[in-house]
Parts: C-alpha cells; sequence; structure tokens
C-alpha cells in the first residue's frame, strides 16, 4: 500500500469503507458522495487524534455527535463504524505508535460513549417534540370542538333569517327571568310584537324582498330595544323581553321604541318598504305567574292592538281579558249546549201597520245555561260567528223555526211566516240550498212561510256562489230579507240583481220619529218606502217603540212593523195564543 | 368518503392511541416522531414485510433524488400532498439548500403530523402546512394559505410520494389527480410513488394490507400500469415508472435488488 506524502488517497479509502459499511443501515438524507466527505472529514479527525499527544476523547465524542446529527442513528451504523475503524483505520492510514492498540480502544470507547449520550439526547428531544406536537393537535381539535359546539348552540337558539334570538332560546330566557327562585318581588315585561298586514309585503314585492325586510326590520328592532333581548318567534312576530322592569313605563318605553325604530320605511333593492307594527304588552310582578301566562296575555294584549287598526300598542287588561276569555269559554260549549238541548228559540211579532195583524215572527235564539241562566245571543253570537261555530248553531235554529212553525195554524186566514237569520258563513256554505229544501220536505212547511234575513254584508263578496244560493232559494218561493238596512253599505245594486222581498229598516231611524230634529230620519225612512215600494218591496221598520212611532211610520206608508210596541220576544205558546 | 360524512367545520378527534402511518414511517426511517403504538404496529409490519423500513428509505431516498432533480430543472415551487412527518430530509431541506428562494406546502390529514411540521417549520417563511385530505384536491387548490405562498401561473411541482396506496380506488385517484393537474401552469411537474404487488408474493401482500387495516389507512397496492396510468397528461421523464431505487440512482450499486424496495415511482412533466 503505497503512501503519497499528504495521505490524503489514504483517507479516502477509508472514507469510502466507511461510508460502504453504513449506508443502509438507515435512511441518510444526503447523496451517497455527500456522506463521503462529510466521512472523509471524520476519518481526518480521528487520524489526527490518534496521533496527538495527549489523546483527547473528546474527539471521539465530537465524532460521534457528527454522525448523529447527519442521521447516521442506527445500532448497526454504530456496530459497523467500530468495526471499520478498529480493523481499517491504522491499516489503511499507516498510523504508527508505541500505544496505539492503547489509544484506538481508548478513542473507540469514547466514539461509542458520545454516539449512544447523542442518539438519547435526540430519541428524548424526538420524543418530546411528537408528544407536545400531539398536545397541540388535541388541543387544537378540543378548541375547534368547542367552537363548533358554540356553533351547533347557536344555531339552536337563533334564527337562521335574522339571527335573532329563536323561540327556544327566548323560552330559556323568559323561564328564568320568571324563576321566583330569585326573587319574586322583581317584575317582568313583554312586548309582543306583529309587523301589520306583513303578507301584503311579500304578495306585492316577494318573498326575497319580504325578507330582506323582515331582516332589515329585525336588525332595527335590536338596536332599539338593547339591551333587552328580542327573538324571532316566526314569520313577523317578535317578543321582546324585559326584564327587571320597575313598572308598565319601562314597558311602554321599550314598545315606542320599537314602534319608532319600524317607522321609517326600509329601502330594499329600491323599494322602500313601508311597515307598522302592532305591540301587545304585559308587565306584572314575577311571583304568580309563569311563562306560558305571560305570552298568552301577551298574544290577546297584541290581538287587541291589532283589532284596534294597528300601528300601535295595547296594554294588557286583566277585566276585558277576563271578559273575552269568559266568551271564549262559553262559546267553546255551544255544541255541548246544543247537544244538551240547551237551546230554544222565542218569537217576536212582525205586525201590519195598515191592520194590527200578526204577518210574521223573528226566531231569536236563547241559551238556557246551566250555570248562567237564560242568554240572549248577544253574549254569544258574535264569537260564533267569528269561530264559524255559527253554522251548527245557525243550522239549529233554522231548523228548530221550521218544526215550530208547521203546527201555527191560523182560523183566520194565513198564518204567519217565520224569519230566521242566516249568517255569513251559513250563506256561503257550499250546499245550503240542498239543506233548506230538505228541511222544508222534512217539516212539511210551505217555503212561503219561511223567510231568510241577511244582512248587507253577506252579500259584500265578489264570489258568485251566495247570490246563486240566494236566487235557488227564491224560486223555492222563499221571502228574502235584507236585515239591518242603512246601517251598512246600502248598496242599492245588489237590491236590483237580488231576489229580495223586504227590506227591515234598522231601528235607528224609528227611534226619534216623534223628536223635532228627527225630520232627517223621517225624510229618509221616506225615501227608502218609497224605493222600496217602487222596486216592489215591502219595508219593516224595526225597533217601533210607541204608538207614535208606529202612526209616523203607517202614514209614511211603511209596511209592516217590529219592536216592543208590537209584542216583545215571546215563547211559541204565546205566539200560538195571539194567532187564536 | 368519510370527510364529507360530517360538515366541514365539524372537527376531528384526535386519537393518540390508534397508529398513525406518518409516525410509522417515521419508525421504518430511525426516527422517533412516534408512539409506542405506533412502534408496535410497525414491528408487525417487519414481521409480516421484513424490508419495511428498507421500503420507506428508498421511497424516502426517491423524493430526495426527485426534489434535487426538480431544483436542477429550475422549479421553485412544491406542493407535497401527504408529507408526513416531516423529518430529515424533507422537501423543503433538499429544495432551500440548493435554492433558497424555494417554497414549499406540506399537506397532510394527519393532524399530529401537521402540528408537528408547523413547529419545525416555524419561522421559515417560504413554508405553509395545511391539514387537508388529498382526496378533497379543491380544497387543497383553494386554500388560502396554499394560494398565498404558491403562484399557479408558474410552474411548480405536485408531489403525491407514498401516498396514493392508502387512497383506495373508490376515491377515484385518477380524478384526484386530474383535478390537481388542470390547476397547474405549463411545465409543472408530478412526482408519484406508491406500493406495487409488481411481481409481488400474494400472501406476503395479504399480511401487509392486514397490518395496514390497523390503521386509518388501509393499503391499496397498484401496479406499474395502474401507476402510470397515474401520469395522464404528464410527459414521464426517464426513466419513466421504475422501482424507486431505479429512478436516477446515484450510484449504479444503489440500484441493485430493486424490486425489494416494493415502491414505484416517476416524474412526470406537463407539456405546453
Amino acid at each position: 500500500m503505497g503512501e503519497p506524502a499528504d495521505g490524503r488517497p489514504c483517507v479516502g479509502v477509508f472514507a469510502r469503507a466507511w461510508a460502504k459499511a453504513v449506508a443502509g443501515t438507515s435512511f441518510l438524507p444526503m447523496p451517497h458522495a455527500q456522506l463521503e466527505v462529510l466521512l472523509q472529514r471524520l476519518t481526518d479527525l480521528l487520524a489526527e487524534a490518534l496521533r496527538a499527544e495527549p489523546l483527547d476523547l473528546r474527539v471521539g465524542h465530537r465524532v460521534a455527535d457528527e454522525l448523529v446529527a447527519a442521521h447516521i442513528v442506527s445500532a448497526e451504523a454504530l456496530g459497523r463504524t467500530v468495526e471499520v475503524i478498529q480493523l481499517r483505520l491504522v491499516r489503511d492510514l499507516d498510523l504508527v505508535a508505541d500505544d496505539i492498540e492503547d489509544r484506538m480502544a481508548r478513542l473507540l470507547g469514547a466514539v461509542a460513549t458520545g454516539y449512544a449520550r447523542a442518539l438519547r439526547d435526540r430519541t428524548l428531544d424526538e420524543q418530546e417534540s411528537i408528544r407536545r406536537a400531539a398536545m397541540t393537535a388535541r388541543a387544537e381539535a378540543e378548541q375547534a370542538l368547542r367552537a363548533s359546539e358554540a356553533r351547533f348552540r347557536h344555531q339552536a337558539t337563533h334564527d337562521p333569517l335574522t339571527d335573532l334570538p329563536n323561540r327556544t332560546l327566548f323560552a330559556e330566557r323568559l323561564a328564568a327571568a320568571v324563576d321566583t327562585s330569585a326573587g319574586g318581588g322583581r317584575r317582568v315585561g313583554l312586548c309582543f310584537l306583529d309587523l301589520d298586514r306583513f303578507k301584503r309585503v311579500n304578495d306585492s314585492f316577494g318573498h326575497q324582498i319580504g325578507d330582506r325586510a323582515l331582516v332589515a326590520a329585525a336588525r332595527r328592532l335590536r338596536r332599539a330595544v338593547e339591551p333587552h333581548l328580542v327573538a324571532r318567534l316566526g314569520g313577523d312576530a317578535f317578543v321582546v323581553l324585559v326584564e327587571r322592569s320597575t313598572g308598565t313605563g319601562d314597558v311602554v318605553a321599550v314598545a315606542e321604541a320599537a314602534l319608532a325604530a319600524l317607522s321609517e320605511p326600509v329601502v330594499v333593492d329600491g323599494h322602500d318598504v313601508t311597515v307598522t307594527a302592532s305591540v301587545g304588552i304585559v308587565e306584572r310582578r314575577v311571583a304568580g305567574t309563569s311563562p306560558d301566562d305571560l305570552m298568552r296575555a301577551a298574544g290577546s294584549t297584541l290581538h287587541w292592538a291589532k283589532s284596534a287598526g294597528g300601528a300601535g300598542w295595547a296594554l294588557y287588561d286583566a277585566e276585558r281579558d277576563g271578559r273575552e276569555q269568559a266568551r271564549q269559554e262559553l262559546c267553546a260549549a255551544i255544541p255541548a249546549g246544543l247537544e244538551r238541548g240547551e237551546f230554544f228559540l222565542d218569537y217576536q211579532p212582525l205586525a201590519s201597520l195598515h191592520d194590527g195583524s200578526l204577518l210574521g215572527v223573528e226566531a231569536l235564539v236563547r241559551w238556557r245555561h246551566p250555570r248562567l241562566g237564560v242568554l240572549r245571543p248577544d253574549s254569544f253570537i258574535g264569537l260564533a260567528e267569528e269561530t264559524g261555530l255559527i253554522v251548527q248553531l245557525g243550522g239549529w235554529v233554522l231548523a228548530e223555526a221550521c218544526r215550530e212553525a208547521v203546527g201555527w195554524t191560523s182560523t183566520s186566514g194565513q198564518p204567519p211566516y217565520v224569519s230566521v237569520n242566516l249568517a255569513v258563513r251559513q250563506v256561503r256554505r257550499p250546499g245550503l240550498v240542498q239543506e233548506v229544501r230538505a228541511l222544508l220536505r222534512r217539516t212539511g212547511l210551505p217555503p212561503n212561510r219561511l223567510q231568510l234575513e241577511i244582512t248587507e254584508s253577506t252579500m259584500m263578496t265578489t264570489s258568485e256562489e251566495p247570490v246563486r244560493a240566494l236566487r235557488a232559494l227564491a224560486d223555492l218561493g222563499i221571502r228574502i230579507a235584507i236585515d239591518d238596512f242603512g246601517t251598512g253599505y246600502s248598496n242599492l245594486a245588489y237590491l236590483r240583481d237580488l231576489p229580495v222581498t223586504e227590506l227591515k229598516v234598522a231601528g235607528e231611524f224609528v227611534r226619534g220619529l216623534r223628536t223635532p230634529e228627527a225630520l232627517a230620519d223621517e225624510r229618509i225612512l221616506a225615501s227608502l218606502v218609497s224605493l222600496a215600494h217602487a222596486l216592489d218591496l215591502t219595508v219593516t221598520a224595526e225597533g217601533v217603540e210607541t204608538g207614535g212611532q208606529a202612526e209616523r211610520l203607517r202614514a209614511i206608508g211603511c209596511d209592516a212593523g217590529q219592536g216592543w210596541h208590537f209584542g216583545r220576544p215571546a215563547s211559541p205558546d204565546h205566539i200560538l195564543a195571539r194567532i187564536r | 368518503m368519510r370527510h364529507l360524512q360530517r360538515p366541514d367545520w365539524a372537527p376531528e378527534t384526535i386519537d393518540v392511541e390508534r397508529p398513525s402511518v406518518a409516525r410509522m414511517y417515521d419508525y421504518y426511517l430511525g426516527g422517533s416522531h412516534n408512539f409506542a403504538v405506533d412502534r408496535a404496529t410497525a414491528r408487525a409490519m417487519v414481521a409480516a414485510v421484513p424490508q419495511a423500513p428498507l421500503m420507506a428509505q428508498a421511497n424516502r431516498a426517491f423524493l430526495r433524488r426527485a426534489v434535487q432533480f426538480l431544483t436542477d430543472a429550475g422549479i421553485r415551487q412544491f406542493l407535497d400532498i401527504g408529507s408526513g412527518i416531516p423529518t430529515v430530509g424533507n422537501v423543503h431541506e433538499i429544495a432551500q439548500r440548493h435554492a433558497p428562494d424555494s417554497r414549499v406546502v406540506y399537506v397532510d390529514v394527519d393532524p399530529v403530523a401537521v402540528a408537528h411540521s408547523r413547529e419545525i417549520l416555524a419561522g421559515n417563511d417560504r413554508t405553509a402546512v395545511i391539514q387537508e385530505d388529498l382526496r378533497q384536491p379543491e380544497r387543497i387548490l383553494t386554500h388560502p394559505d396554499v394560494r398565498a405562498m404558491l403562484d399557479f401561473s408558474q410552474p411548480m411541482a405536485v408531489l403525491v410520494v407514498a401516498v396514493l396506496h392508502f387512497v383506495s380506488d373508490d376515491d377515484r385517484p385518477a380524478e384526484v389527480l386530474r383535478t390537481l393537474r388542470t390547476a397547474l401552469a405549463p411545465g409543472s411537474y408530478l412526482v408519484l410513488s406508491q406500493a406495487s404487488d409488481d411481481g409481488r408474493d400474494e400472501a406476503e401482500r395479504a399480511e401487509a394490507e392486514e397490518v395496514y387495516r390497523r390503521t386509518d389507512s388501509p393499503l391499496w397496492v397498484r401496479s406499474r400500469a395502474e401507476l402510470t396510468g397515474f401520469f395522464d397528461g404528464f410527459e414521464l421523464v426517464e426513466p419513466g415508472v421504475v422501482w424507486v431505487p431505479q429512478w436516477r440512482p446515484e450510484t449504479p450499486e444503489s440500484a441493485e435488488d430493486a424490486e425489494r424496495a416494493v415502491f414505484l415511482g416517476g416524474v412526470g412533466r406537463l407539456g405546453g
């Protein structure tokens, strides 16, 4: 083996052998040539250490550190490194020293020690770093989970359109607000708000604009009533929760702020969308109330605000609410009352103004309520009309009137006809004509002894259906009367189109006939009578209370009268007695 | 795809009790960025397929040579999808050593690997790390960090190295690669490698697949023809799709017994 003066080729030979020995023992992140360059440098270090006096073991440590730093880190790499150095270093580099074996052993010992130490440090560092990464990842995942839970929670408690709290969150907050454990002496208020006729906005601009108007309204509301909670209950209904109210004034102020905020038109897509709102206000002590009570009361109050024309607020009134509730309960009891036979009819005479004879009677429904005694129609008919129960009740009245009237016989000519009120809903109901026809057939009452009274409002419809039904009824021979004529629209057009036989003129024209200022009334009556007669209609005046009034009416030419002067509503027995 | 079954904003859970293929790979490479469960699974793999560490090393060496090749070819942007634990010899180390202006985005689906990458790369403002799934390439391509780091009007290299065998045919790897390709400027490169069953013993393959079923990422080995097909639209650079040690070896010896590396790899260039 030749040895050039600088010894470089020998170093190269050894380094190549070393590189070959460690290649493949683990992943080496460098090209092979680069590995050889590194090992060549380490070979120089080792050779120098072996020659130097005294032997510096730190060189062994340094070589080991560099190996580990270069990712020559496998157990095999150490074994082969020790082997190749032991076997070839002295020989390849032709190193000469008396104690070379001793020095080599100590240097290799230092390399192995340094390698083990460096590898241990590296392993610990890497373990620490991957654990830290796992903790970071887990913390991030947990944070993301919390964020998503918060998001879930937000979605579950907010309205997606307006991002206002929804019914769920509102219910939670309301329940917490009326929780008496926090002191029942506190007060709480609600503003139940509903946009007036908002459906029209949707109808005329489309739902997209409607939705954007809602969003704009929601934003204004929220700002106007801060810091109070405003929730969207759905549709165009919102509610504001006023916690820790000090009195009605607080909540009224909130309602007024809300109304003021909504009063400016919203510009959506170039459209000026004007919305007004109605607010039902409830304010009371927390003790003794419940979320359901509050919401129900607020709902009723909102209804009052709406019925008053909208664009304003109404304050809850326990007395009024009590009355309405009683009325509602009464109304709800109608079907059971019908079932139990609690309803009956009284009849009021319709008398001829020419000879005082009994032309007909008007059937008037009565309710013998088991607890409240005999009730007159004004205490239950209105609500029955609203709820639709009037159809069932009116049907019973019609049938009962026909059933009783058929038994009235007169010794002195034609027995009186029976006049029955028909509600709007009854007239509009398909099947009315068949029902009446079947009723007449079943009872045997001649059609000309039945008169149906309809109000002017019945005819205020665009539908042809009621007109057709009335014409069919008139064709059967049934009399059709317009009730309360002169107080409604008094549209004369239908007098031309409809098969009406009689006008019943409202009592208010009659009431003042004897007084000096009644001149106008008398003239109106006179014109009505002549108009009716020109159209071949008879005229019955309602509310005739005195003989004087009857006298004036006769003089005007009125055909018949109804009122206390001619007889109060009475049982069928009284009517029968009067016929005989 | 399992990631589509939850809302995209709902978080994943971190379970270090399950072996991670990224950390097993680190173990094969001689690293200590792994947990007992990873080492146990990796040792089971070695029992089934004794050359598993060699495969990982050969594959990593292929990555190194490929990045070196790309850097020499003038590429300065790298999108490394499925980067795993970025231990020694990662793309930015290789690329930035030769071309310090090289920019690298690492993408991995493993949240621990991503967190670790972020730690290692803190302070390197020419790298970014995002947690995304190769199977949702649109999400990678539109990710703001990717867009901020890489200029898609300029050539870049997309590396999908030792990842495709974790993508099943049901997840349409060819479509995924096509989506990536259409986002690239002409002159860009695609680097692929994946475990292959070409000339492989059936029993050995079955055993390897069995081991990886314990992880989140079951194994899908493919033939040379299938891997070549993944380069659709690219021109393969010499020597084409080969056992990874045969791809531009540094020394003739290092390419010996190349099929023992199990991985096939190749580099394709987008013409035009």
